[in-house]
Formats: structure tokens, sequence, C-alpha cells
């Protein structure tokens, strides 16, 4: 158990229920060269200052849905707002492209992109999904593929890139095959397997497997997916594109663009990286392929490339995406930086997982080292969450009796399983949560044990 | 020239001819409630740079501190329970914003108003739409789509990117500037339309701009889209980025498919929010917003009102927008009407000022209006004109676009540059000033473009 983790519980309600604040941590100091030796790193009560905008009657364990933007970037945010309200066309000539410019540079540095042109800014995964996918419509469309070719994906992809590809993909002639992944799961090789098994699927009577869609954290549930070797084994099996859809990842599980070798590669920084609303990043590894991807929401920009696109796309708030250097400075006031951060979130959220899971007699989906800042706790199997539909509401029903949000997944029971936990609650972890969070949670389920609730009695 | 303009002189209520002072040619209701006053306007929009004579309203149109503040209030609710705002207030809040939309602009159902970002993204869901129809077989490679000459640059490159792209041509209405008459317009469409139909081509779609950008024109719609339809023309798009709050917008009587216009730029909405109107018609193929989301088949509307994680506030913020426009004496057509004599008033005064002329005549302008620049200034390309347009606005603190019009055959001499002003609530007579007497200074100097590019 993290040393951090442990005096949350034992000094309940003081500075140490912070687990990425200054006072617990047994890391080994490490000389930050971002930030001077003799500033102090963020406190307790300036964390909780920097978020003390979100709900005090909620306990927030679902920070993987929507994520967090604190004061200080909210202010940044308003102030780049107010100073295009000011003189629009000024901040349109002379500011905005700079201003981009800079976010994308961090952005790169941070990723290990090669070039900065690889690096493009979009709204979110979802736009990042429609200007691959796009392209691979009008491959269809012109020839360069032919009907019937395949597009590989996870079966737990998430449900906008489902229809994504739908719009897309299956409408301009392509095979869809998915991979089918177990849950719960014990190791990477169980994903392998089935990807592999996926792939000849897809090769079989000679089909051309042109796209790869693998998700680097799903959604729900949420795993962690061996992309490096995913895409290590696309290239072997000469899979034309691969796409990672890493929603989750930026701030959240390591990503290093050259390391992971993918050709498309996208992540929302308002998910963990403490963006605004919105902005994510979509990485095009540089090559003939790149060429061929556009803004859908095209402009004066068009034909000049895809970041340059990006950048212009009409008349809207661009804010979020200039914000990027104020949120840099926000991450470094943290021991360790992003990476302490992740550290710290990935230990706490194992540590509390552990704890509800041992509290209500249930288990984890998957071993800690496949989680990252997000985990999947298994729900007593006596609740009886039989559906899709349970599970809502049983969400629903948290948040409106308990203050509770968190979301829920239904894992349908294999054939012979009886009694088995088919709910799983996905529980973050960021840096503005509490021990008494999850504490509260766990005692809400078991309070619903004991008055011997089931999602049958909830109405529709 | 009317009393008002001397207001400059005092330092008072005067200034702002949508104030409740003297200058409104519209006759005076009694007061019941108060209207908003002339340091009340100043209030709204303090935040704008007191350096600048901002005269471009139509770029980037303007949102004032009680909308901002709005939506600010939005942003914050969304940010504190993220989850909660998304599950109980968010479509709400839209399909509210969606409703007096289309109260305002007379559509017959709210299923019609979709809210998209602005009128780019608009005509990307509209072409989108076409280029499906060429690849899937509905519509044959060389058919045609129709557009204006002066169509907004975004929409060429859009047309360029799906419908030519797809296997449309595309053919352009050759419209004459400076204008005079509706009468030229419509002579211009009908001819391209036969050159459209030309060796039996179909024309599939046509798109209209209801008010151009560069230069500026309202264009006779109604009768374009008339035309349209007894020619046999699939689909009609309108654009009309400018046009609410602007100039009137009836999408019955106008009788488009598609209509689209940005609330940011004489709405007084936040950037950014515009509406796509899409009457409900067996002749119109499904519109899919191209950000693909879980709404995805559940009609544009739905669709639009979740495109993924994003920030909607703007989009919320149409009831605060109403309020506000309602705190002026005849609420938006009050505005509108004032906007429009006010432009028109100071283009004259302009064109008097330095010998030129106006682009169209009142009746072809709403709250914009061209105006001639001297011929000495020596306009002679695009980028001239851009370069004059920085200078007026690092040097003289005038924010203005100007156009480019090229010489015809045999001009020698004449004006070949346009300055696009525009008049809102808060501009006043000084700012136009400021104009008249940069430009004046520049003439004095003898400054040219040629000057200005070294």
């Amino acid at each position: 158990m993290a040393s951090n983790g442990h005096s949350n519980h034992v000094h309940g309600q003081e500075d140490q229920n912070h687990t990425n604040g200054s006072a617990v941590s047994h890391m080994p100091k490490k000389l930050k060269l971002s930030s001077p030796p003799s500033s102090p790193f963020i406190t307790d009560s300036e964390i909780e200052s920097e978020f003390s905008h979100h709900d005090p009657a909620v306990a927030r364990l679902n920070n993987g849905a929507f994520g967090c933007c604190p004061a200080s970037v909210i202010s940044a945010q308003q102030q780049w707002h107010l100073k295009y309200l000011s003189q629009p066309d000024s901040f349109f000539f002379n500011h905005l492209q700079n201003g981009i410019l800079q976010s994308r540079t961090i952005i790169k540095e941070l990723v290990n992109a090669e070039h900065l042109d690889e690096i493009s800014f979009v709204d979110n995964a979802s736009t990042a999904a429609t200007i691959v996918f796009q392209q691979v419509a009008w491959a269809f469309g012109e020839g360069k593929f032919q009907k019937g070719d395949v597009a590989i994906m996870l079966h737990y992809a998430y449900g906008a890139v489902k229809k994504s590809i739908e719009a897309y993909v299956v409408r301009s002639g392509g095979e869809i095959i998915q991979v089918h992944l177990p849950f719960p799961v014990s190791s990477d090789q169980e994903i392998i397997t089935e990807f592999r098994r996926a792939l000849e699927r897809g090769k079989a009577d000679g089909k051309r497997v042109r796209l790869a869609v693998i998700d680097h954290v799903t959604s729900m549930p949420s795993v962690v997916i061996p992309v490096k070797e995913l895409v290590r084994i696309c290239r072997e099996e000469n899979v034309e594109q691969v796409f990672v859809d890493a929603a989750h990842a930026i701030g959240c599980t390591h990503v290093d663009m050259k390391e992971i070798g993918a050709d498309f590669y996208a992540s929302n920084l308002h998910k963990w990286f403490f963006c605004p609303p919105s902005i994510a990043f979509l990485y095009c590894r540089r090559s003939p392929k790149s060429c061929d991807l556009h803004h859908p929401v095209v402009s004066h920009e068009y034909g000049k490339g895809l970041a340059k696109e990006c950048s212009w796309i009409g008349t809207r708030d661009y804010s979020p995406q200039l914000i990027v250097p104020a949120v840099l400075r926000f991450v470094n006031r943290f021991e360790g930086g992003i990476e302490g951060i992740k550290k710290r979130n990935h230990d706490a959220v194992v540590e509390m997982g552990e704890m509800l899971a041992q509290a209500w007699g249930t288990h984890l989906g998957t071993p800690p080292h496949m989680c990252a800042s997000l985990i999947m706790v298994g729900l007593p199997a006596s609740l009886g969450i039989t559906c899709d539909s349970d599970a809502i509401k049983l969400r629903t029903h948290l948040r409106d009796h308990f203050g509770i949000e968190v979301p829920i997944y239904y894992r349908t029971p294999r054939d012979g399983e009886v009694g088995s936990v088919t709910g799983y609650a996905r529980i973050s972890h960021q840096v503005y949560n509490k021990v008494d969070d999850y504490y509260k949670f766990r005692d809400a389920i078991n309070q619903l044990v004991r008055d011997a609730f089931t999602c049958a009695l909830l109405s529709d | 020239m009317a009393s008002r303009n001397h207001g400059r002189n005092h330092k008072n209520d005067d200034n702002h001819l949508n104030g409740d002072s003297s200058f409104s040619h519209v006759p005076k209701k009694p007061k019941l409630g108060t209207f908003i006053t002339d340091s009340e306007i100043q209030s709204e929009f303090a935040h704008h740079d007191p350096a600048v004579a901002r005269i471009n309203n139509g770029s980037f149109g303007c949102c004032p501190a009680s909308v901002i503040s709005a939506q600010q209030k939005w942003q914050l609710k969304n940010l504190r329970q993220p989850d909660h705002f998304y599950f109980n207030e968010l479509r709400k809040g839209i399909l509210h914003s969606r409703t007096l939309i289309r109260e305002i602009i007379n559509a017959d159902q709210v299923d019609e108003i979709s809210i998209v970002d602005n009128a780019t993204t608009a005509t990307a869901i509209v072409l989108q739409q076409t280029a499906w129809a060429f690849q899937e077989g509905k519509f044959q490679n060389g058919d045609v789509v129709v557009m204006l000459h002066y169509a907004y640059g975004s929409v060429k490159k859009s047309m360029e990117a799906y419908v030519t792209r797809a296997g449309g041509k595309v053919i352009e209405v050759q419209l004459p500037f400076p204008v005079n008459s509706n009468e030229e317009i419509i002579s211009e469409f009908r001819r391209a339309l036969e050159r459209g139909r030309a060796g039996g081509s179909r024309v599939r779609l046509a798109v209209i701009d209801h008010v151009t950008s560069m230069p500026s024109v309202v264009i006779p719609v109604r009768d374009l889209v008339k035309i349209c339809r007894e020619e046999g023309v699939d689909q009609v798009f309108v654009d009309a980025a400018h046009a609410i709050g602007c100039i009137d917008v009836d999408v019955k009587e106008i009788g488009a498919d598609f209509y689209t216009s940005n609330l940011h730029k004489w709405f007084f909405c936040p950037p950014s929010i515009a509406f796509l109107y899409s009457r409900k018609s067996p002749r119109c193929s499904e519109l899919h917003h191209p950000v693909v989301s879980h709404e995805y088949g559940n009609g544009l509307a739905v669709e639009s009102a979740w495109i993924g994680t994003r920030d909607y506030s703007s989009q919320l913020v149409v009831p605060e927008v109403l309020e506000f426009v309602s705190r002026f004496e005849g609420g938006i057509e009050g505005i509108k009407s004032r906007n429009h004599e006010a432009v028109v008033e100071m283009g004259r005064m302009l064109a008097t000022a330095w010998g030129t002329h106006l682009g169209t005549p009142p009746d072809m302008c709403a709250s914009m209006i061209m105006v001639g620049l001297p011929a000495c200034l020596g306009i002679s390309s695009d980028s001239d004109a851009m370069n004059l347009r920085a200078h007026l606005r690092d040097v003289f603190g005038v924010e203005v676009p100007i156009y480019y019009r090229p010489p015809k055959d045999g001009e020698i001499g004449v004006v070949t540059g346009y300055a696009r002003i525009s008049y809102q609530v808060y501009n006043r007579a000084d700012d136009y000033y400021k104009f008249r007497d940069a430009i004046n200074q520049l003439v004095r100097n003898k400054v040219t473009c040629a000057l200005l590019s070294n």
C-alpha cells in the first residue's frame, strides 16, 4: 500500500487527506528543473481552493468522464476570452495563431512527437475520430480502398467511436471486425491473443485490413490496453493505418508517440490534464498518409495541413486551446509535475479500489498494472444489476440520494455463471479527491445492501 | 445633416443612436418601463477596447457584459458538477434556445432548428450531405452546384472539399459591384442557372448568401429561391451568416431548404453559436453533424446538441440575449431599424467627406454598407487592402475591413477600394469621424498602398 495512502487513513481529516499534497510524500525528492528548489509545492489547502468550485456535497469519483479544471486555469481562460472580446480583429490577426502554436509546442514535447506539424488541436477525441474516419470514407469512395476491406476495433470501444465508424466506414463500404475482450481481465496476454484472433478473421479470404482502432485506456469497462504491443502486431500483419483512441491517456498513463508508433493518436486534455472543456490533441505521424486528413469544418485554411486547418474553423471560442501554458504552470506546482500526479493518482486509486473491494467482499476488475487512475470495483451481487439500464438507474440513485457521482458498468454474466458480480463501479482518483469520497461510497453501498436494496426496486 | 450628429461635441447621452434620447425616428411609445440608457449601453460594452473605433461588427460581432456574465454562470454550473449538468440541464437548455430561435425566424417546428458553432459548420453539414449523394450514386458526376461569386471564402473552400472532390461541378454567379438594383443580381443568377443546366446537367444545389460578406450586399433571396423552384433546382441553401439581428429573417417566407445564420454576429451571443434550419421535406436527405457521437441517427438537432465533451455555454444564453434586446425600444426590430438608418447616414457622411460613393443603394444594405475610398490611396490588390486595414488598426486605432474591387476593362482612376462599415448599438458618431479623419490625413500626406507595403 502506498505510503501516501496509509497516512490518509490514519489521519482522517487533515492535510494528509490529499494524497497529492506536499506533506506526506515518501517519494525521493527529485530536483525539478521547472520549479526553483526554494519554492514550496502546492499545499492541500491550495488544492482545495483551486477546486472550491466543485460541488462540496458530491463525492466526485468520476474524473474520467468530464475531467476537472482548476480555478487558476479557469481564470487564465477568462482572461484570454476577454482579450478576444475586447478587440477580436486584432486578436485574430495578432494573437490567436501564436497562442495556439505555444500550446502545441508544449504538447509536442510532452508526448514526444518528432515534429510540431504532427500535433493538431481539436475539440475532443470524438472530433479526432471523425477526422480519421472521414479520410477512410474518402479512400473507399475514391477507390483507394475496396468494398469489404476491413476495419478492426475493440468491442469495448467508446460508444461514440462505434457510431462514427458506422457513419463513415460502414457507410462507405468497409466491414467492421470487433475484438472481443474478456472482463474481468488478468493479463495483457489475454488481450493480445484476442487481438491476433481478430486480425486473422480480418485477413481471412484475402481481405485487406485497412485500419485498426485501438483504445489506449478503454472507457467502460476501464482497462489499460497494451497499445505498444498491439501496434507492433499491426505492423507485422500489414494493417495499413493504426489509430489509437487515447481519450483518457494524457495525464493518466504513459504517452510517448515515438514509442507507441501509431499513425494517429488522440487524447483529451480536459480529462486528466486540467484543461477546461474542451481540447484534445490529434497526433498524425508525418507520412504520405497524413496529408489526407482534413478537419470536417472547412474554412480558409483548407489544404494547408491539418494543424493549420484546425487552428481556424470559423469564429468560435478558441480559449481552451490557449491555456496549455497556464496548465503546465499548475501541474509544475506539484511534486514531480505531471509524472508525480499520475503516479500518486494510480497508487491512490488502487488503494481505494482495494479498500472498497474488501469492504464489499468483491474484487477488482483488473490487476493494478492494467489500470492507470481509474479502476473497476465489483459491486455486491445482491444489488441485482441485471442490465445496462439498471446500471444507469443505480448511478442516478447514488447521485440523487447519496451525493455520489460514479459510473456503473453492467457486465453480462457468461453462460453458467450464477450469483456472480455483474456490476462494477469505475472509480477515478484526481488531485482534488479525498479518502472521505471513497468512504462515502463504501458506506452508501453497504447501506443499500443492509436495506436489501435491489435495482428491481428502482422505477423506470 | 441630422442634428444628432452634432452630438459629438457633447459628452452626453446623444452619441448613442440606439439610446433613449431624441434620435430615434421610431414614434415614441409612452414610456411604461424605461429603456436602456446610453450609459448602460456603454457599461455593457465597457470591455471593448476604448482606443479602437470598432466599425467592424460584421466580422466578429459583439457580446454585452450581462450576457458574458450569464455565460460564465453556465460554465461554472457545468464545472461544478458536470455529470449532473449533462444528465439534467444541458439538453433542456439547448431545447429552450432552439425554441426561442424557432419563434424568431418563423420556422414551423423546433426539430427544424439545430444549433451549431457557426455558419462554416452549417455549410460543412449541408455539403457533406451533397458529397455522400455523389458518392452513393444519388447525384451523377458533373451535376452542378451553383454559388455566388461573392460567397464567403471558407464556403468556397468547403465546395472544393466536398462538392468538387465528390464529382460535382461548381458554377459561380458573377455579380456586379457596385450594384444598383436587385434586377442586376436576378439576371446574373438566371444566367448562371442556364449555364448550369446546359447539356442536360442537373442543378442539385444552389448556395445563396442572404447578405454577402465582401463586398456586403443584401441579396434578394426570396426571389432567387422562387427562381430555383421554377427551374427545378433540387435543394436551396441560404448562407445567411449575418442575417439574424441584421435583416428580416422569415424562413417560411424565404422558402429555402436549408438556412443558417450566426447569432454571435448581430444577435449579441458570445462566440460562438449559429442555427441551421432544415425544412422538413422529402426533398432533403438526412443531414448529420460531421462530428459523430452517441446521438447519431437521432436527427440533426439532437446530434448537434451533443458532439462530445465541450463547452456548450454559448448555446445556452439565448434567453438572456432576448432579455438584453428587450431593453431597447422596439426590441431587435428597433435595433435593426436604427442600425440601418445610422449606417446609411454614416456611410453618406463618409462618401461626401471623401468625394466617393456608396457601393449599394440604401435599400440593398442592412447594418453594414460599402463606402468607396479615395482612389489616390492606390488600392490595387487584395494585399493592398489588407495592408491598409492593418495600417488603420495599428496607426489610427480604426478597425474596418477593406475590399479590393478590380477595375473593369477600360476603367481608369476609379474607386478600387471600399470600406465595409458596420453599425451596432455600441457605436458612436465619433467612431466614423475618426475614420473619416484618418483617411483624410492619409490623403493629405499622399500615402499610397505602394508606400505601405515597403
